[in-house]
């Protein structure tokens, strides 16, 4: 890989020994990745506090405590996507009812490796949709570094920023990823046409969409026709779903999305390599994998993946309002959408009918400590398929359906969802 | 009747180098990792796929992509219980699968010149030289 001078500089440790030690890593993974060159970032670093990618080069909490001491900050707006090593409940533990989490020395234990996080300028965001309440965003061409299954086709496809999956400290802390694959634009023009012939309706058929799409492109870049003007919370889930069910890091919408004006503009005037159809039935077919129970009577419901906006949590209230839930509910959301919550006295409605409102992490992240539970319901096909393998060997059924399936289970005790 | 021996030689670059040799372990289905892939077991718990609990330990792992969350590095991971394949082989990946690699530290081969999914079959045995980029396929017929 061709270096700079001021990276080799860098290498050779003449910017002390823990800028050294970022930038090893950043040579091999550029190496292994088959980069040619590193690229200096101008965007943003969306990084999981706590944790790095590759045991060789990790960097000590005291080498992060020393530079953060001696007055040092990341190169770019670096933003907290959830803690990982391990997960903990931001907001509203106090309530959440399960062990460790409701414990007071737990949280202060979790929260507090992060401060020279944020002393070296990490914005303490804490959840997968960050971007959804950041305050400040990448511009169009900008190069990033995020992490987050579901934020990828954000910082990608809605923004037309240029990321790979490589937030950590070490793309924070020297401002620097390799140039490859999402950041050059050869790799970002589309090669796949989608043709959605049903017409998508509730927030849950673009997350059905999403998957059936993933499944069918893999890492290709789709071009999505068909798929009428998706809301906010429709393209996160759809964003969710097309890099579980696949591997879909960016994509086009012509017309919509800020690197295709035209359909033409998606593909630079190529054809095609292949051509999709996605049907009514081919959505059935992944409601019908995320319906993995059999059980009609629900123990715990689960929702708010990705973090739930505000637009979300408004309408999760409107449905509990005056209502009493006979299970467990989790509603999960990111720190600042929590604050406000609780300003808007959403807090208060979603917690009068029994449910908690919680923030920065997810049932998956917590490894499973969630109520007790042989039969969980989410709205939400990221956390349905990868919750069986996280309780694993435990097994666990999942109702999968729309958000007011899932309450109304709530309410009632019974799964009714079916498709419609 | 002796067992004629077979030798395909499939020409890729290399992620990691090194050089090792083992039994096939082939997916055709993308493999996902996060929650989805059992470290301390060495194998899948995604439900649905046909390596579910399948050990990849000691094999040679070759699949298509990978799919999902970052936590696709729990394969790399799986050095530290023991549990790792002796050699890592996709047909196509990103940084995922190069974090893995790096985390697997074994010959590790992706972008060859024809679909290691489609030439090689579980039971194959394969040597794989990470430094040359270069996989043999010894089938038996």
């Amino acid at each position: 890989m061709h270096l700079t001078d001021q990276e080799k500089r860098i290498l050779d440790g003449g910017q002390g020994e823990i800028a050294q030690k970022c930038m090893q890593f950043l040579v091999a993974y550029g190496e292994a990745a088959g980069a040619e060159r590193l690229v200096d970032l101008d965007g943003t670093v969306d990084l999981h506090p706590g944790q790095f990618w590759v045991a060789d080069y990790v960097i000590t909490p005291e080498e992060i405590d020393e530079l953060a001491n001696k007055g040092e900050k990341f190169k770019v707006p670096t933003f907290a996507n959830k803690a990982t090593a391990p997960g903990f409940i931001y907001d509203g533990w106090e309530r959440c009812g399960t062990l460790p989490n409701s414990d007071p020395e737990y949280h202060k234990k979790c929260t507090e490796p992060f401060k020279p996080w944020i002393k070296m300028g990490m914005v303490p965001t804490f959840s997968c949709d960050n971007y959804l309440v950041a305050s400040y965003l990448p511009a169009v061409g900008q190069h990033c570094a995020w992490v987050e299954s579901s934020a990828i086709p954000w910082v990608n496809a809605v923004l037309g920023a240029r990321s790979n999956f490589d937030g950590c400290f070490q793309t924070a802390y020297l401002g620097k990823v390799p140039a490859y694959d999402m950041q050059l634009d050869e790799n970002r023009m589309a090669t796949v046409l989608v043709e959605c012939a049903s017409e998508l309706k509730a927030d849950m058929d673009y997350d059905l969409f999403g998957w059936a799409v993933g499944e069918a492109c893999g890492l290709e870049v789709p071009a999505l026709v068909g798929i009428g003007k998706p809301t906010t919370s429709q393209l996160v889930k759809m964003n969710s779903s097309l890099n579980t069910g696949g591997q879909v890091r960016m994509y086009h919408i012509p017309g919509v999305t800020p690197e295709a004006p035209t359909l033409e503009a998606a593909f630079k005037g190529n054809r095609y390599k292949k051509r999709i159809t996605i049907t009514r039935e081919d959505l059935k077919r992944v409601y019908e994998v995320m319906n993995y129970a059999s059980n009609d009577h629900v123990d715990f419901v689960y929702l708010g993946c990705p973090h739930y906006n505000i637009e979300e949590l408004r309408k999760v209230a409107e449905y509990l309002e005056g209502k009493r839930c006979k299970t467990p509910v989790w509603v999960m959301t990111n720190p600042l959408t929590f604050k406000a919550a609780e300003m808007m006295s959403l807090k208060d409605t979603i917690e009068k009918a029994g449910a908690v409102l919680l923030s920065g992490t997810c049932c998956g992240l917590l490894m499973g400590e969630m109520p007790p539970s042989g039969v969980m319901a989410t709205d939400a096909a990221k956390q349905d398929y990868y919750i069986t393998g996280i309780v694993y060997p435990k097994r666990l059924e999942v109702w999968y359906g729309t958000t007011e399936d899932c309450i109304e289970a709530a309410i009632t005790g019974k799964w009714r969802g079916e498709w419609r | 009747m002796a067992d004629e021996v077979r030798k395909i030689i499939l020409k890729g670059r290399k992620v990691i180098g090194g050089v090792a040799e083992g039994e096939a372990l082939v997916s055709k289905m993308p493999l996902m990792g996060w929650g989805n892939v059992n470290v301390k077991g060495g194998f899948t718990v995604e439900r649905n796929h046909p390596l579910f609990e399948v050990p990849f330990k000691g094999k040679v792992l070759v699949f298509s992509e990978p799919r999902g969350s970052g936590g696709f590095v729990g394969y790399g991971r799986t050095r530290q219980f023991g549990t790792n394949p002796a050699a890592f082989i996709y047909r196509k990946g990103n940084n995922l699968t190069v974090f893995a690699a790096m985390n697997m530290k074994v010959p590790t081969v992706t972008d060859f010149d024809q679909d290691p999914t489609e030439v090689i079959e579980t039971g194959d045995y394969v040597r794989v030289d990470g430094d040359k980029g270069m996989v043999e396929v010894f089938k038996r017929r």
